[in-house]
């Protein structure tokens, strides 16, 4: 399609500067709109569902510890490594000595929640825990059930009822998962539904009007 | 005695441009943040209202950095010109009838010279900082004056012509109190040609090139910095208040309103500067840049040729009709 960059005016207006002036009450009409500016540290800022924020270990409401098996799916989907586990094994059961996150390397995909099978590892929605050092950042087992107790007082969330978007659902053995875990997403944000580039000209009215 | 009170005044008159170019800044950061979509300065006082005052503190404050290489006595002098011409011309502007500190015959000529005079500051600012980016802006904001200060000249000829005098008060006066009586109706070519080259010469968007940042950094102001930087801005702001102030009297008959308002003489003064602010600031939120060609050629091929064809137009008017 071929694009006019330059429109036909007629003289007048080209004398009187049409085009200046749709311009400027296009600007003098924003001026009256409402401002979209969210006064971040005043306003509280909407989170996304499935926003992926500071990493917490869930507090098992009965042993008070984590709910963590020690099966290092999440060390091992880690795609930054920054997940390590000590564990030793007690009568054929494991138990975990140690259990770190480097959230400094961390990219937030999210992937450790997902492949654990206790539901003990979640990402919160908590996104303000700056410091001034790199030692905050490395979080411990205690740490780690420090950062649930907060996101659960901070975000008026009850412990027993709260369920990530990324977390196995319960009571379904593994071979019978549903296919898709994460949450699906709209329709125009697959690869073929997005219309940009060259698709963009094609979707538009066949009429020469743009 | 006399010398006693014109200094005060002149005190006054400095302490209200001061303050009115300090909010000039947060108007122009708010009213471009709402045209954007955003809301400018809400930190600093109620909704921003301390932001200009901060602001000023902080430039004062702010280390006086002199390149190594800059032509230092120059240097350290180019804003200096750029603020005391444009502090000057402030003196014959008359803001109601009596109210100027010095009622001059060539008031007119007078502010033509000192907006020149001033962007002798931005050249000299821009030669002396011995660096590529400032000596583009200052050449740019000389080739630019020139161009734009024929057609200005120009443009304000026809109001001369009809006033008959050169000074402000005078073409006040002769505009007489009716609304018919404003210059911008029998001059409405000229004042168009005056609003453009007003724009140019006081280097604000579209015509913005001495500083362009987008290209220069910040042209002539680059190696500038604490109070000498917020000079160069300071002498910006009056200088729109100066060429405001020169619109509404040359073409929007100065102090004289639809009723007297009592008490405040200079209150439709005022408030057709404001009006011509709010434009300044507004085209800046709407228009892009200029390019150079297209500023030389805007300037030489439409607005000196309308400004000429507009004097022979009022001339044999004149003639014709009185």
């Amino acid at each position: 399609m071929f694009v006019k960059y330059k429109p036909k005016r007629n003289l007048l207006e080209t004398i009187l500067h049409t085009e200046i002036l749709q311009g400027m009450a296009l600007t003098l009409r924003r001026l009256f709109s409402r401002p979209i500016t969210r006064q971040y540290p005043d306003e509280e800022i909407p989170v996304a569902l499935g926003f992926r924020g500071q990493h917490a270990l869930v507090r098992d409401p009965e042993t008070g510890g984590s709910l963590c098996v020690a099966c290092m799916r999440c060390a091992t989907v880690c795609p930054s490594r920054c997940i390590h586990i000590r564990y030793h094994e007690d009568d054929g059961k494991r138990v975990v000595d140690s259990y770190d996150i480097e959230a400094l390397r961390c990219v937030y995909c999210g992937y450790c929640e997902e492949v654990c099978p206790v539901n003990a590892l979640v990402l919160t929605e908590i996104f303000e825990y700056a410091a001034y050092s790199r030692q905050p950042f490395h979080f411990d087992r205690d740490g780690l059930l420090a950062n649930w107790d907060r996101f659960c007082r901070e975000r008026n969330i009850s412990p027993q009822e709260y369920v990530n978007p990324f977390w196995r659902p319960r009571g379904l053995p593994e071979n019978r998962l549903p296919a898709g875990k994460r949450l699906q997403v709209p329709e125009d944000w697959t690869m073929e539904g997005q219309v940009v580039g060259s698709r963009y000209r094609e979707a538009l009215p066949n009429d020469g009007t743009r | 005695m006399h010398v006693l009170v014109l200094l005060i005044q002149i005190l006054v008159l400095f302490a209200v441009v001061m303050l009115h170019v300090a909010y000039a800044t947060y108007f122009e950061r708010k009213i471009i943040g709402h045209m954007q979509v955003r809301m400018g300065p809400m930190r600093v006082g109620w909704h921003g209202l301390l932001q200009p005052i901060a602001d000023g503190i902080k430039s004062f404050f702010k280390e006086d950095v002199v390149p190594e290489q800059a032509d230092r006595p120059i240097f350290l002098a180019a804003p200096v010109i750029c603020l005391v011409a444009m502090l000057t011309s402030l003196a014959v502007l008359p803001f109601a009838p009596g109210w100027v500190l010095a009622d001059i015959n060539i008031g007119l000529i007078f502010i033509l010279a000192m907006s020149s005079l001033s962007s002798y500051g931005v050249i000299l600012a821009g030669w002396a900082s011995n660096s590529k980016y400032t000596f583009l802006g200052g050449l740019r904001s000389m080739a630019q004056v020139i161009s734009y200060e024929i057609a200005m000249g120009l443009s304000l000829v026809g109001v001369m012509m009809l006033s008959g005098t050169l000074n402000l008060s005078e073409i006040v006066q002769a505009q007489g109190t009716s609304f018919t009586g404003m210059y911008v109706f029998p001059q409405i070519i000229a004042f168009f040609v005056f609003c453009v080259a007003m724009l140019a010469e006081t280097n604000r968007v579209p015509f913005d090139l001495p500083e362009a940042e987008t290209e220069l950094v910040s042209g002539y102001a680059t190696e500038y910095s604490g109070m000498r930087y917020a000079m160069f801005f300071m002498a910006e702001y009056i200088g729109m208040m100066v060429m405001s102030a020169i619109g509404t009297i040359c073409f929007l008959g100065g102090w004289n309103g639809p009723f007297t308002v009592p008490g405040v003489p200079f209150f439709w003064f005022v408030l057709k500067i404001y009006v011509f602010l709010f434009v300044f600031i507004w085209i800046r939120a709407t228009l892009p840049r200029y390019r150079y060609d297209q500023l030389m050629e805007l300037g030489w091929k439409l607005l000196i040729p309308l400004a000429l064809a507009n004097i022979a137009l009022t001339g044999i008017v004149k003639a014709v009709i009185g």
